[in-house]
């Protein structure tokens, strides 16, 4: 015999999470809070480790990293979030991801090693690979955004990208027609330096990609009752709830006040950096106003509804129980962690060995 | 007449102290518990911290994974000032949610990072509320832009010393240091990139502080005052 309240949330197809609404009745939604935090801090142990380690000792395992990255987007796919991820989050990743990608190229020099040929411009302008990479570059941003000037500037940046290593432009696998053009301008690099970067990349990709997976998939009324399971007081959980109910009303109400600005001409005048700043400024005062108001009347209702003068609370609903889904992929994690941290294993060596 | 000794002993201590900011202490609040409209306040505060360190790390550029201009981190300052140890503990939990998690730095990094931005806002609240404003200088920093409060003409070029000599340099570099060095020495920061994070880190901090500052002070500071919402001491 099923209550009226777990009939009510059985024929909700989706909820509400921190920054999306998730499918209901995947396996991702049915995992318990603590399995989705434990994942998301080992997969960050795991990645800080396995990208931090020292070219002396072989260098970051490559192997795990995408390993971890193809477990993230596995869960995300069952989760059933992957289109909203691909539509939002996957795009803005992007021009994060390769300026750290150069970030780590340039600033790494003290990598020990061999040095490699670089080029600024390699002196002929390829055709081969480095062009299918500007097409499709461009072609995807410009599928995506419409707009030409991104486009442009995406696809020169993944050319280029191409175009750097002396070892794409200077081979006649990947570089088929050289068309000269102008001097060569050549800069060395530790030989690492290509590598390390690459897998910091990946690896940003899993702390990206698993941040989003517990924010994608993670209510807050199960960060209130899990919190409610470790013992910790009524009022102390539903000031943590509280805290993350209100993200998405403050986050609207900032875009309430960023129109209303615009509707009353902010962005009419071409505006120094200066001013963008101090109108940044001038946007929280009536955001933090909205605040206190909110706060107000929300303490009033609460007050209302008797909360000083309560002493039993009644309880979450949603208050799960750690099942043996969960204890197994806890304990798969751990081994994990156990082979590659505690043990000092590597899965690139063992592959490469 | 043991009595009146007794009351002229009291008015003597209420009037020992002569600014209009004296209530504001290091004395843990105001002696009564947290109301209702103070917990849903703090709360709510949190909430507006992190997703404003969202925006910060998000809409702004950034150099080297460090946003150049961080315009929560005078919030932090403010937020502090007005509601103490909840203001503390908004910036720490708008940097490890705000502009750790939610920008995919992982819990990790998240959660060490961030206490670069405990230090300035707990260092800037023992200073002001502790020692300077027994000096004539108010805690609230209406004396960043009020020429005076409660009618106590305020030392505006003294205000703005100890201001830009506190938290634009000291608390700033300190903060700026940790939180430099705790991501560099996970491998988050580019081996060689140290300086020019740390670099981006101080600057994007003082240029925000400078310029929002003195406009939230300006904008808010007498409306949370005038609604009773201002922290006595470190707690209500």
């Amino acid at each position: 015999m099923t209550s009226p309240d777990e009939k009510a949330r059985a024929s909700k197809k989706y909820v509400r999470t921190f920054i999306f609404s998730m499918r209901t009745g995947t396996p991702v939604e049915k995992l318990h809070v603590i399995t989705k935090v434990s994942m998301i801090i080992i997969f960050s142990v795991l990645t800080l480790y396995m990208f931090d380690i020292p070219v002396s000792r072989g260098g970051p395992d490559i192997i795990g990293l995408f390993l971890l990255l193809f477990l993230a987007f596995i869960l995300l796919a069952i989760a059933r979030t992957t289109k909203y991820l691909v539509t939002t989050y996957l795009v803005l990743s992007i021009p994060f991801l390769l300026a750290q990608f150069f970030w780590w190229l340039f600033f790494n020099w003290s990598l020990p090693g061999a040095r490699m040929t670089f080029y600024f411009w390699p002196g002929f302008l390829p055709i081969g690979i480095s062009t299918i990479v500007f097409v499709g570059a461009f072609s995807v941003v410009y599928f995506k955004t419409r707009t030409l000037w991104l486009s442009l500037v995406v696809g020169f940046l993944m050319w280029w990208f191409t175009v750097m290593p002396s070892m794409i432009s200077n081979s006649p696998l990947t570089t088929w027609i050289r068309v000269p053009l102008g001097k060569s301008y050549p800069f060395l690099l530790p030989q690492w330096s290509a590598y390390v970067a690459f897998a910091k990349v990946v690896g940003y990709g899993v702390l990206i990609y698993t941040s989003f997976l517990f924010l994608l998939t993670t209510r807050d009324i199960e960060i209130g009752g899990a919190l409610r399971q470790l013992r910790l007081s009524f009022r102390k959980s539903f000031f943590v709830m509280l805290m993350f109910r209100n993200l998405n009303t403050i986050l609207l109400d900032y875009e309430s006040i960023r129109m209303a600005q615009i509707a009353r001409a902010a962005n009419v005048i071409r505006k120094g950096i200066l001013s963008r700043m101090y109108d940044l400024a001038y946007t929280s005062i009536p955001l933090v106003a909205t605040m206190i108001r909110r706060s107000t009347e929300m303490g009033v209702a609460l007050y209302a509804r008797g909360f000083e003068a309560s002493k039993n609370m009644t309880d979450y609903k949603e208050i799960k129980r750690l099942n043996a889904i969960d204890f197994t992929i806890m304990a798969i994690l751990a081994v994990f962690l156990i082979y590659e941290v505690i043990l000092g294993h590597s899965l690139t060596a063992s592959f490469m060995r | 007449m043991n009595g009146e000794e007794k009351t002229e002993e009291k008015t003597v201590s209420h009037t020992k102290n002569k600014y209009p900011w004296s209530n504001y202490t290091l004395k843990l609040g105001r002696g009564e518990p947290v109301s209702t409209t103070q917990y849903v306040l703090y709360a709510v505060q949190i909430a507006a911290v992190i997703i404003l360190s969202w925006l910060s790390a998000t809409v702004v550029p950034a150099i080297g994974g460090i946003s150049f201009f961080y315009f929560v981190y005078p919030f932090f300052l403010v937020f502090t000032m007005w509601w103490g140890i909840w203001g503390i503990l908004g910036a720490y939990a708008g940097s490890v949610i705000g502009a750790g998690l939610l920008v995919g730095w992982g819990p990790v990094v998240s959660v060490a990072y961030s206490v670069g931005d405990i230090v300035p806002t707990l260092f800037a609240f023992v200073l002001y509320r502790g020692l300077l404003a027994n000096r004539g200088y108010d805690s609230l920093w209406r004396d960043l832009t009020d020429k005076e409060v409660a009618g106590v003409k305020t030392r505006r070029v003294g205000a703005w010393v100890w201001f830009l000599l506190i938290n634009g340099v000291v608390l700033n570099l300190l903060s700026g240091l940790i939180g430099t060095y705790v991501p560099w020495a996970m491998g988050v920061i580019a081996a060689n990139a140290f300086w020019v994070s740390f670099a981006g880190w101080t600057i994007g901090d003082l240029v925000a502080m400078v310029i929002i500052t003195p406009v939230l002070v300006k904008g808010l500071t007498s409306l949370v005052e005038r609604q009773g919402l201002v922290n006595r001491g470190w707690i209500t």
